[in-house]
């Protein structure tokens, strides 16, 4: 009886290695995706660098809707039309659990093509911005897309108390400098949560809103974090915020660029 | 008058400062009154002190947690405080934590006098994290509501089973030693699996290995 049992706890104990867990906040990733936003920017360049025209697809807030990412990576796969990319606005989790990005990490990358994402506010939670870094890279990264350059910024300025600069001036402003130096004629620009939510430090919206203007041709700006279709002028200047509903109300935003327009749908699946 | 006075006063202070003496020389009947106070005083202390010694591998409290813990009712409850360290990974830091666990054993199976299994235990534990990076209830900076969870503090469920070794207290240190194992899950799990098709036990089921050395 007892080798019986001592037979069936070393079964349990070689192969039950994934159900090891130190503490749902561990910060141990026992998936092997590291540094997604770099390996994925560097595919999508050099996949869309002869291209005029390109079409992604902007989405967001997961949180804890797992079947409807299933569906939508499936979704996105079956798609005859190509897409170059996929840009995910943040909120991949909903309590900043190491296991939530573990999870929502390996349903998306599924996906067949390159996909980006956004930090969100919950994805700050405890200890989750650290984990999110080690997952996907630094908050705020930008990489360029044929002309179109696309500027992907953390705003969820409420999570860290002005312990860091949210949004980061210096490196919006390092991104303009660059303008100069490189082709883009284009730019988009793409956070978590938009002006003028509580998440966004509104007390530097206008000098914000001023700031990214500076950008060579802003084409548009994209958020996330309301969980409803927006498309708003938010500082009644002519540059639109786009917003996506979470992955819950089943829809997205698709987006194509032309070399002298761009025009959108949202898709339901 | 004089004389009464003087007795009295000796037998204050005798009373204040030697009590035991005074009820030792006046009252014997007194003395085993006191002496089974004492006993009974000691004796309900001595249920506070801890009956064995616990340590266990992950299930999601740290990578390794130790403790001490107290069973009681014929064996069938024991309640565990433990404490467990998460090493650095993703995380900045290291972080320490604190676990109060309440286990329940209903059955008992012996195998003659040395072996037994405890085919079934199950029980709560709430483990909180002894950093200051979480927070037990939101902080003030949000709108009301913002966040309606805490991130230092899990609720956790769990199942195992456990096999105790008695051994000979003549000649060893402790009177049993236990092995055993745990599944668990924690709150903001079981919230994540309402509803949900695509998550596996084997997602959300954490599992420890674990002993328990009996003193007393």
């Amino acid at each position: 009886m007892f080798k019986q049992i001592s037979s069936i706890l070393f079964l349990i104990l070689f192969t039950s290695c994934s159900l090891i867990e130190y503490h749902p906040y561990d910060g141990r990733l026992t998936i092997d995706e590291r540094d997604l936003n770099n390996r994925h920017m560097a595919l999508i360049e050099a996949a869309t660098q002869e291209k005029d025209t390109i079409r992604f697809v902007w989405t967001g807030d997961t949180h804890k809707d797992y079947d409807e990412t299933v569906d939508f990576v499936n979704h996105i796969n079956n798609q005859i039309l190509p897409i170059d990319f996929v840009m995910h606005g943040g909120d991949f989790t909903e309590y900043g659990l190491t296991k939530e990005f573990e999870w929502k990490v390996s349903i998306l990358s599924k996906l067949k093509i390159p996909y980006v994402g956004l930090l969100g506010n919950h994805d700050v939670i405890g200890n989750g911005d650290q984990v999110f870094h080690t997952l996907f890279g630094e908050f705020d990264f930008s990489f360029r897309c044929g002309n179109i350059k696309f500027v992907c910024l953390n705003t969820n300025a409420i999570e860290y108390d002005y312990s860091e600069p949210v949004p980061d001036f210096d490196f919006i402003r390092n991104e303009i400098k660059e303008a100069g130096s490189h082709d883009f004629t284009r730019t988009i620009v793409a956070m978590h949560a938009r002006p003028g939510c509580e998440q966004f430090n509104n007390n530097v919206k206008e000098f914000f809103q001023y700031y990214i203007k500076q950008f060579p041709n802003l084409l548009f700006c994209l958020n996330a974090h309301d969980h409803q279709l927006q498309a708003a002028d938010l500082f009644d200047d002519g540059l639109i915020y786009y917003g996506c509903s979470n992955i819950a109300k089943r829809n997205y935003m698709l987006f194509t660029v032309t070399p002298d327009d761009y025009s959108y749908e949202v898709v339901y699946f | 008058m004089i004389i009464r006075m003087k007795w009295f006063i000796s037998n204050l202070i005798v009373l204040f400062c030697f009590p035991v003496l005074l009820f030792a020389e006046n009252d014997p009947s007194a003395s085993t009154r006191y002496d089974k106070r004492a006993e009974k005083y000691s004796s309900h202390w001595q249920k506070l002190i801890p009956r064995y010694y616990k340590g266990q591998f992950a299930g999601s409290i740290g990578v390794v947690s130790a403790g001490v813990g107290w069973n009681y009712y014929r064996d069938h409850w024991e309640t565990d405080l433990l404490m467990g360290i998460v090493p650095k990974a993703s995380d900045k830091h290291a972080m320490a934590t604190l676990t109060l666990k309440q286990n329940y054993y209903p059955w008992k199976i012996k195998f003659g006098e040395k072996v037994s299994f405890e085919p079934l235990s199950c029980g709560v534990f709430v483990n909180t994290l002894l950093d200051g990076d979480f927070w037990g209830k939101q902080p003030d900076k949000y709108p009301d509501g913002y966040y309606w969870f805490s991130t230092r503090i899990r609720s956790h469920i769990f199942i195992g089973e456990r096999i105790t070794l008695h051994l000979n207290e003549k000649k060893s240190w402790h009177r049993s030693i236990s092995f055993f194992y745990e599944l668990s899950t924690c709150d903001l799990y079981l919230l994540h699996k309402i509803g949900d098709h695509y998550l596996k036990p084997k997602d959300y089921l954490s599992l420890a290995f674990g002993i328990k050395l009996q003193v007393l």
